[in-house]
């Protein structure tokens, strides 16, 4: 048995799958502060024997919590000297064009503990000062009379020579054993020291949080005798050791939204399906990715908090490439200065939540809009919904604001949130130069299933999918990975004449650390495998693609095959390709993977029951142009393979429902999927 | 349903629609440049207007060109749709700074008409900083004294008429600029950011009917002007009135006296410049539609910043300047720097704004200068010869209840990013020998002005130079309600026999030698309140982070400190004086 669980905002999830392929879900409520007690809960509650784990694989938020609620450690930073500012300086852009009392993102450490060390390197790597080891000294003496916790170390070029950091880093764990420290080319190896340094703080600012909860996880597993090898989801989309993880929390900055990413993926594969729009809706936003090809597309330009009027605080490292927008369950719904009905970005969450979840919310949502229009049903919801305060909330602050009735106010909502994600998911699409018709539409969390229909038809989408573990599909998608890490090392070379060897040297080096590292994690050489990618660009432009390439040594002979990659990726991007100009590498890119063994995924039984014997019941429900039409809701829970239904139509199942609009077909494929003929 | 209710609705998704078309149109832009101060720096902006020139929607990279796509479409309309001169398949190319660009040459505008069903509907138009465009420098010139040193000149021509391209036009070009394929393909990628808008709105016509867009459009103009004159409205009424010294132009003129006369009439505001120097013979004068952009941002800024733009929002703003004037310059007077004075008049406005707006919206004066330096030579390693040129980052003003951020593009860039230390010394083969929070003792206040920078470069062989043009070096940030002026802003030199050269603000092609530093050190912003209201612990705190000197504490903000442990140990005669005052 394989499992794999997953922290979110309301509940903890649980999927896992037996030697038989079958997979069972499960859901159970976080328990913040102690997180741990959740994924306890949640193995408890199934029919799960301890000793049958073979590997279980975990999503967590503690990395991201500890970051937006500033509940990391007080955290000093030791930098070349003159350059201890740059934290405070940053970039220096302000998307926030005409408020004129901006405010920039607040340094993480304040600058008393940020000091200067005499060290240097050129760009090239040269040392041009020595290491100042009584400079160090200075610092610590410092640190432990201000009570710090963490430590950053960044270097000039130290993505190029790390030989200072090394020795830095050395001299702080003797000097005092045993604290959490950090130095940049540990968690980055690109050029810009801004978006390095940040890196490396955020991970010293986790870094004892995240120890504090893995252990604590790892105490109360082995106390239920799972002694199985355990994995952590990161945000690369590949899981890595608790050990690991420990020293690198960054990387799990997305641990569980990006499993549902790849799990599409993997998913789509499963079906024969290689270009997948994967669309996530949660409680507060909705999130979209694109994948081409079978692979989900990571970047480094991963930014925390940024929003359209916030720059954000960047951590550079392989994050799965996410559009995310605030536009969820809970997004409230507002009429705005100019007297516009907007949805979004704010969010009544899950306290107090939509005004249907009796907690003291007064502000209209996406859900209560979706039960006014009889898309979701109050019988569904595990807790009391009191209709009448629904519709008196949307009644009262968007209905009378625009003199129409409620039912006209509730499909207003909808439309507008529909027209915020059909915008989210053209971002991906459309305007990275992809035509969405090629593709399937994977949509899942709670109200993915929902709304995946109309955005579909809009987009000129065929089909839609929505996978059997919807609600629960990011802890699905884990069960789908391997082990990985990515190793990005800033080499710039043009590739005009190169010298082969010392590119090839360099794969070289790369590979033979990742199998190190791989053993380390208990991964045998045989089962490691890499995929090879160059950040790419002609020389004279500053922005790079990312270009996945030959898995081969680069030679005279086939030095072509990159750069025709290159060109294609880069057209692409960026709609055009210059033939005629140099094309210089700036970063190798080595993805490891280490494979784990899986369970292929049984085909689900067929349930005694007829197509008319899964119908719950029939509710009127409101379609944007076709009005309001008596709808059959049926059970997904019965629900067969191979049945086959028409719109205008509604599959039920506890916390979410897949709405299938007149003229468009659905049918059950034989994993349980349900699949949408939009008839477009 | 009735149709009145689902028209309001339907409406509110085509206002998003135009708004995702405007930014659309943006994206496709920096997509397809091959320019890095498109793609990098964003330094265009793009829009739609509908058929009487009336801006709908705006994309930004910077602050800058806020009112300049109006101006191009209105010349457009002037020269051609008047006169019934305006086919289908025609596409407009215009910067002439005087009449419709308002900034300077290199910032090239297009316009293409979109037709509906053979009916004039709208505008698609955008203005794009184009890397080179021929002129007595490459980049541009900053110390041009006359218009035709600064490059090209395209008084509103057809570049396409009826589909088909003026080759002669783009053979001009080619033969005049230095790098023309860089410049065409800005052109083609201006072109196809165009065409995306135009295909777009032909789609959202055939989805929603013309009519309803048109409906749309009436609802979105409406309701944003109906929301401005409701801002203004809360304004007191009353006319406020602000002076300032703007720095001497690099040929050394000046400097020249400027003020501006703002009037609150209702729901109406007037911004009247009547009164300051006349154009001078640098580079730095600003013609009126510059001058309209830099007075519309701090409108916005002013009443709501995070509205969406669109000309509704500015019908109740009405700005005036002698024309021959420097913030209404007149041919052939020398703009390439025309940001500088479209900073200064920004920020007389903003002075004379800052007692009456809500708090909270203003600060105390902020650097103002774009700070645009060049730095060229040849690369230390690779033998390449370089030019580096940029902004530069310096000190915001304190606001009413925080202290002024620090290192910061001045207002008139925005999505703008510095290049990192690493990166220029790969790229240029010089040597940054710091980047560092310049903190001087100016600036205080009971809340601090936010720090400027020092960015220190070393010639590490023979032959670079350094130009810079940094405003605000004679007369630094204003401070506000008690709190102290900033810094002036400049470069200067530590030479490598020791000599140090003292700071200045402007300088062109300035010689340095193997071990010369050029330092930029960028100014602090203005304080707010009165430094001796700024608490003991929060001086100290700053003492402590050495943002201020231990001397300063005392003196300045009037708290005594421990020198070991920084802990307070009692206020100067003067800040008791100051307190029972207050209280």
């Amino acid at each position: 048995m394989r499992v794999a669980t997953d922290i979110g905002g309301t509940f903890t999830d649980i999927v896992y799958i037996d030697e038989k392929g079958k997979v069972c879900v499960n859901k159970s409520h976080t328990t913040p502060p102690n997180y741990e007690q959740g994924v306890l809960n949640v193995i408890q509650k199934c029919d799960i024997l301890p000793e049958e784990i073979k590997d279980m694989t975990h999503g967590t938020t503690v990395v991201i919590n500890a970051l937006t609620e500033r509940k990391g450690a007080k955290t000093g930073l030791i930098t070349t000297k003159g350059f201890r500012d740059i934290l405070e300086i940053g970039r220096g852009n302000r998307p926030d064009l005409f408020n004129f009392n901006f405010k920039k993102p607040k340094s993480f450490v304040p600058r008393y503990l940020r000091l200067e060390v005499e060290e240097r390197m050129d760009y090239q790597g040269n040392e041009l000062t020595v290491l100042k080891e009584e400079d160090i000294k200075t610092c610590i003496d410092t640190f432990k009379k201000e009570g710090v916790e963490a430590i950053a170390i960044i270097f000039l070029h130290s993505y190029v020579n790390a030989e200072h950091e090394k020795q830095a880093k050395a001299l702080v764990e003797k000097l005092w054993p045993g604290i959490a420290v950090t130095a940049s080319h540990e968690v980055s190896k690109e050029w810009r020291e801004y978006e390095r340094t940040t890196t490396a703080v955020l991970n010293s600012y986790v870094k004892p949080s995240a120890k504090t909860y893995i252990d604590k996880l790892y105490n109360r597993l082995e106390e239920m005798e799972i002694k199985c090898p355990k994995y952590i989801m990161q945000s690369n989309g590949g899981t890595t050791t608790f050990e690991n993880a420990k020293e690198v929390p960054i990387n799990m900055v997305e641990s569980g939204p990006v499993a549902g990413i790849y799990g599409a993926a993997m998913l789509g594969e499963m079906l024969g399906e290689h270009k997948v729009i994967a669309f996530d809706i949660g409680g507060t936003t909705a999130k979209c990715s694109l994948v081409d090809g079978g692979e989900v597309k990571t970047t480094t330009e991963y930014k925390i908090e940024k929003n359209a009027r916030f720059p954000g605080y960047p951590i550079r490292v392989p994050v799965v490439d996410i559009v995310e927008i605030g536009n969820g369950g809970g997004s409230i719904a507002w009429i705005d200065n100019t007297n516009s009905l907007r949805v979004g970005p704010k969010s009544a969450g899950a306290l107090p939540g939509p005004v249907a979840y009796q907690k003291g919310g007064t502000q209209p949502t996406t859900t209560d809009a979706n039960l006014v229009v009889g898309r979701l049903s109050p019988k569904n919801f595990d807790m009391d919904v009191d209709m009448e305060k629904v519709r008196g909330a949307i009644r009262e602050k968007i209905g009378d604001a625009y003199g129409i009735d409620v039912l006209e106010a509730a499909m207003g909502i909808i439309r507008v949130a529909n027209s915020n994600m059909l915008n989210a998911l053209k971002l991906v699409s459309i305007r990275k130069g992809y035509d969405p018709r090629e593709f399937v539409l994977v949509a899942f969390g709670g109200g993915g299933p929902m709304h995946a229909a109309a955005l579909a038809k809009e987009l000129n989408i065929k089909k839609v999918i929505i996978p059997l573990a919807a609600s629960v599909f990011s802890a699905w998608g884990m069960l789908m990975t391997d082990l990985r890490s990515d190793d990005i090392q800033t080499y710039q070379v043009k590739l005009d004449n190169p010298d082969f060897d010392e590119i090839n040297l360099e794969w070289k080096k790369l590979k033979e650390k990742a199998y190190t590292d791989n053993e380390k994690k208990g991964v045998p050489k045989k089962d490691v495998y890499f995929q090879h990618y160059l950040d790419m660009r002609y020389v004279g432009q500053d922005h790079t693609v990312k270009v996945k390439v030959p898995n081969e040594d680069m030679s005279p002979e086939n030095i072509g095959e990159f750069i025709k990659a290159f060109h294609k990726e880069h057209e692409q991007n960026y709609s055009f390709r210059l033939e005629e100009s140099g094309v210089e590498i700036v970063n190798m890119h080595l993805a490891s993977f280490g494979k784990i063994e899986k369970t292929p995924i049984k085909e689900i039984e067929a349930l005694p029951y007829s197509l008319k014997e899964t119908v719950k019941e029939v509710r009127p429900v409101t379609f944007e142009e076709a009005g309001t039409l008596d709808t059959k809701i049926y059970d997904r829970e019965k629900i067969s393979p191979g049945m086959e239904l028409e719109g205008p139509a509604i599959i039920e199942e506890t916390s979410s429902s897949a709405v299938i609009y007149p003229g468009m077909k659905a049918s059950i494929d034989k994993f349980g999927n349900i699949l949408i003929e939009t008839g477009v | 349903m009735s149709s009145k209710s689902v028209d309001l609705i339907t409406l509110d998704i085509i206002r998003d629609s135009l708004l995702a078309i405007g930014e659309e149109m943006f994206i496709a832009v920096a997509r397809t440049s091959k320019s890095p101060i498109i793609y990098e720096c964003l330094d265009f902006a793009s829009g739609i207007t509908d058929k009487n020139g009336r801006l709908l929607t705006q994309g930004n990279g910077a602050c800058g060109f806020l009112g300049m796509l109006t101006s191009l479409v209105h010349s457009v309309i002037e020269k051609y749709t008047k006169k019934g001169n305006l086919k289908e398949g025609d596409l407009i190319i215009c910067n002439d700074p005087y009449g419709g660009g308002g900034s300077h040459l290199q910032d090239v505008g297009l316009v293409l008409p979109v037709f509906i069903d053979g009916e004039l509907f709208g505008y698609c138009v955008n203005k794009c900083h184009w890397s080179e465009l021929g002129g007595k420098d490459p980049g541009y010139a900053v110390d041009s004294s006359e218009i035709y040193q600064e490059g090209l000149q395209f008084p509103c021509l057809k570049l396409f008429e009826e589909g088909k391209i003026n080759e002669i036009i783009v053979e001009i070009i080619r033969s005049n600029v230095r790098l023309p394929d860089m410049s065409i393909g800005d052109m083609w990628a201006q072109i196809s950011g165009l065409r995306t808008g135009q295909k777009r709105l032909n789609e959202i016509c055939a989805k929603y009917g013309t009519q309803t867009v048109d409906h749309a459009i009436e609802r979105l103009i409406q309701s944003s002007a109906e929301f401005s004159r409701s801002q203004v409205g809360m304004l007191p009424d009353g006319v406020y009135t602000a002076r300032g010294m703007m720095d001497k132009d690099i040929l050394g003129n000046g400097p020249f006296p400027i003020q501006v006369k703002v009037t609150i009439e209702g729901d109406q505001m007037y911004v009247d410049f009547t009164g300051s120097a006349p154009q001078t013979k640098g580079p730095i004068n600003v013609a009126y539609d510059g001058l309209v952009s830099a007075i519309r941002s701090i409108f916005l800024a002013c009443t709501d910043s995070s509205q969406n733009v669109n000309d509704g929002v500015f019908e109740n703003l009405h700005v005036k300047a002698q024309k021959g004037s420097i913030f209404n310059a007149v041919r052939p007077a020398a703009v390439s720097c025309y940001y500088e004075s479209m900073q200064y008049a920004q920020d007389l406005v903003w002075q004379a704004m800052e007692p009456i707006v809500e708090k909270g919206k203003l600060t105390a004066g902020h650097f103002i200068t774009v700070g645009a330096y060049s730095i060229s030579g040849t690369h230390s390693v690779t033998g390449e010869t370089f030019v580096d040129v940029g902004p530069t980052l310096g000190g915001w003003g304190a606001g009413c209840d925080r202290d002024g951020d620090s290192a910061q593009f001045c207002t008139g860039d925005g999505e703008t990013y510095n290049i990192p230390a690493e990166v220029l010394e790969a790229k240029f083969g010089y040597r940054v020998t710091e980047y560092a929070l310049n903190t001087t003792d100016a600036g205080a206040g009971e809340h601090r002005g936010g720090y400027g920078i020092i960015l220190g470069h070393e010639a590490l062989n023979e032959g670079m130079t350094f130009s810079g043009t940094y405003g605000r070096f004679e007369h630094p940030a204003w401070g506000f309600d008690g709190g102290k002026e900033g810094s002036p802003s400049g470069f200067d030199f530590l030479l490598k026999d020791g000599t140090y050269v003292p700071q200045r603000g402007t300088g062109s092609k300035i010689e340095m030698k193997k071990g010369d530093i050029a330092r930029m050190v960028t100014g602090t912003g203005g304080g707010y309140g009165n430094p001796f209201a700024r608490p003991a612990e929060k001086v100290a705190m700053d003492v402590k982070n050495e943002y201020v000197t231990i001397d300063a504490a005392e003196k300045i903000y009037g708290v005594l400190l421990d020198l070991e442990t920084f802990s307070v140990l009692g206020i100067t005669e003067k800040r008791k004086k100051f307190s029972e005052k207050v209280s």
